[in-house]
């Protein structure tokens, strides 16, 4: 009997060996030496071995790599609020319409994600550049007479980011709101709270979790983004991702690329922690 | 009328999230060379184009990239939910982060890690297919987890006991009853790991190489040559592929389910 419940104690680990082994192999480690390479000198790509806290220094003391880590952050926010501006109103809608076409419009918003985000973008690209859809418009209107630079530009990627990530914001803003208990704002509004006042005094509110979820989440994503602002940006709209493939490709500095890599990490940590422990308490 | 203007603010955002893509797929009937928007004439040749070697062998090698990483991913993901939901034992709370940490680490961050650590010990020849379906399998995994793990939660324990008790071996009650009704969940962890590995940018951009990149790879490497119609082709069809693999399996799982429960967490 207890040669069985020993057995038994046995049978998670046997389940989980294999994958977990792997995991340990290909994730875990890699993401310890490079965390590890961080704080490593090293000449040509080959490590020497010597603990130091130079290439942070040399990150933090050149304004080029600076404005990089500055710009991603910038653009991270910008873009979550950008996402968070157009995902609520659309969320708000597809959970309250009655209309019979409600599945396809869910869906409708939904199936960006299932493109890549080079398709994505490339429309951007498309509308943007300097003989692009947005020009030819201006000039045929009469409104400008030269083309418009637009590309690269810190906007264009902050645009392209929001639009790329969007339907992130709408999953996260239409689960709060679905959560949302209708007979609250059934009972502001018998007591005499117009509609308007029941949205911003109650449903606003109370949908709060999922505009800062879906917030922090497109802030996280869009910050170690490196397709849009490659695409839409730069040398002088270089992001923290576009400088590491720099580092890690052509450069092949890669105790740089990691000490970069490694505030990337612990950047976007921060903020999807933040996120499921709101997440966690609001479930509470 | 608030709603009016609600309807009328959403059709913009329907706009503003569609208006690109649709002007991708318009783009590619140019007559010329140039991506104009609207389209100068009309000409089906950037579709030929983007069926030809050049990237038609990207696209082979991602479709073949993707249906590897699906399976694979199904297959390690099985056990590994199957032990988070069934079993309580020490160090389950560590695998577990472990198991879904490649969906909080940036993915560009995993891959620069795993182009580091091959290439330091010696593995860097894997560098290409092999290293890619090792990468994409990290950050696919997740994905099938959740899934098989959703499903499992959402099955009564009850209707496994009730087979044990009515004298059903432990295989039996596994092969009739736990797997039947998990199917669903590995079938969307399937797909969401497809397409995640078909889409994916941030790992395959460091550890692909010349002859063996995924398709979003060699676009991305063309983009530094300029933009021509021919791509604006290329990305619809990339984009038809994913759409079509849901279109065609998504409804039979009941993908939409999974995906308000993976936004549920956030």
């Amino acid at each position: 009997m207890t040669q069985r419940a020993g057995e038994h104690r046995l049978v998670p680990y046997l389940l989980i060996a294999l994958p977990a082994a792997f995991l340990l192999a290909f994730f875990v480690i890699p993401s310890v030496v490079l965390l590890s390479m961080s704080v490593v000198q090293s000449a040509d790509a080959i490590p020497t071995g010597n603990l130091t806290l130079d290439n942070f220094a040399t990150l933090l003391s050149n304004r080029l790599y600076v404005r990089a880590i500055l710009r991603s952050f910038i653009v991270g926010i910008a873009s979550g609020a950008l996402v968070v501006l157009l995902a609520y109103p659309l969320a708000y809608f597809l959970v309250r319409t009655t209309s019979r076409w409600k599945n396809l419009l869910i869906a409708l918003s939904l199936a960006p994600l299932l493109a890549s985000v080079i398709v994505r973008t490339y429309g951007w690209w498309v509308v943007l550049n300097r003989e692009g859809a947005l020009n030819v418009a201006l000039r045929s209107l009469g409104i400008t007479d030269q083309p418009l630079l637009m590309l690269p530009s810190t906007l264009a990627i902050i645009v392209g980011l929001a639009h790329a990530l969007l339907p992130y914001g709408v999953l996260t803003i239409m689960a709060s709101l679905n959560g949302l208990n209708p007979s609250l704002e059934r009972a502001a509004m018998s007591l005499g709270a117009g509609r308007a006042r029941t949205f911003f005094a109650v449903t606003l509110p109370l949908s709060a979790p999922g505009i800062v979820g879906g917030f922090l989440l497109t802030f996280a994503i869009a910050m170690s983004a490196y397709a849009t602002p490659a695409i839409l940006g730069g040398p002088t709209t270089e992001v923290m991702a576009t400088m590491i493939r720099r580092f890690m490709l052509e450069l092949l500095d890669w105790s740089l690329g990691s000490a970069m890599g490694a505030i990337l990490l612990v950047s976007a940590m921060v903020l999807l922690l933040l996120t499921s422990a709101l997440g966690n308490r609001q479930r509470a | 009328m608030p709603w009016l203007s609600l309807k009328l603010v959403v059709a913009f955002v329907y706009l503003f999230m569609l208006g690109p893509i649709v002007i991708t797929a318009s783009v590619a009937f140019n007559a010329t060379d140039r991506s104009y928007f609207p389209p100068r004439g009309f000409s089906l040749q950037w579709w030929e184009a983007a069926f030809g070697p050049q990237w038609l062998q990207p696209l082979v090698f991602s479709l073949e990239l993707a249906t590897l990483t699906a399976l694979i991913s199904a297959i390690a993901g099985l056990p590994l939910a199957f032990a988070f939901q069934r079993y309580e034992f020490p160090g389950k709370a560590l695998v577990r982060a472990i198991t879904l940490g490649p969906l909080i680490l940036p993915t560009l961050v995993t891959g620069i890690a795993l182009l580091q650590f091959l290439s330091l010990i010696g593995l860097g020849r894997w560098m290409g297919f092999w290293a890619l379906l090792i990468g994409h399998v990290v950050i696919c995994l997740p994905f099938s987890v959740r899934t098989v793990a959703i499903s499992l939660a959402a099955m009564p324990v009850n209707l496994e006991s009730a087979a044990a008790s009515l004298g059903a071996t432990r295989l039996a009650v596994l092969r009739h009853v736990t797997f039947p009704l998990a199917a669903p969940g590995v079938l969307a962890g399937m797909i969401f790991a497809f397409v995640h590995s078909f889409d994916d940018v941030n790992l395959s951009l460091f550890i692909a190489r010349p002859g063996e990149r995924p398709l979003t790879v060699a676009i991305l490497g063309f983009l530094e040559f300029g933009f021509a119609p021919t791509l604006a082709a290329v990305s619809i069809v990339s984009m038809l592929i994913p759409l079509a693999l849901v279109a065609l399996f998504g409804r039979f799982v009941g993908i939409g389910d999974f995906l308000y429960q993976e936004a549920g967490h956030g």
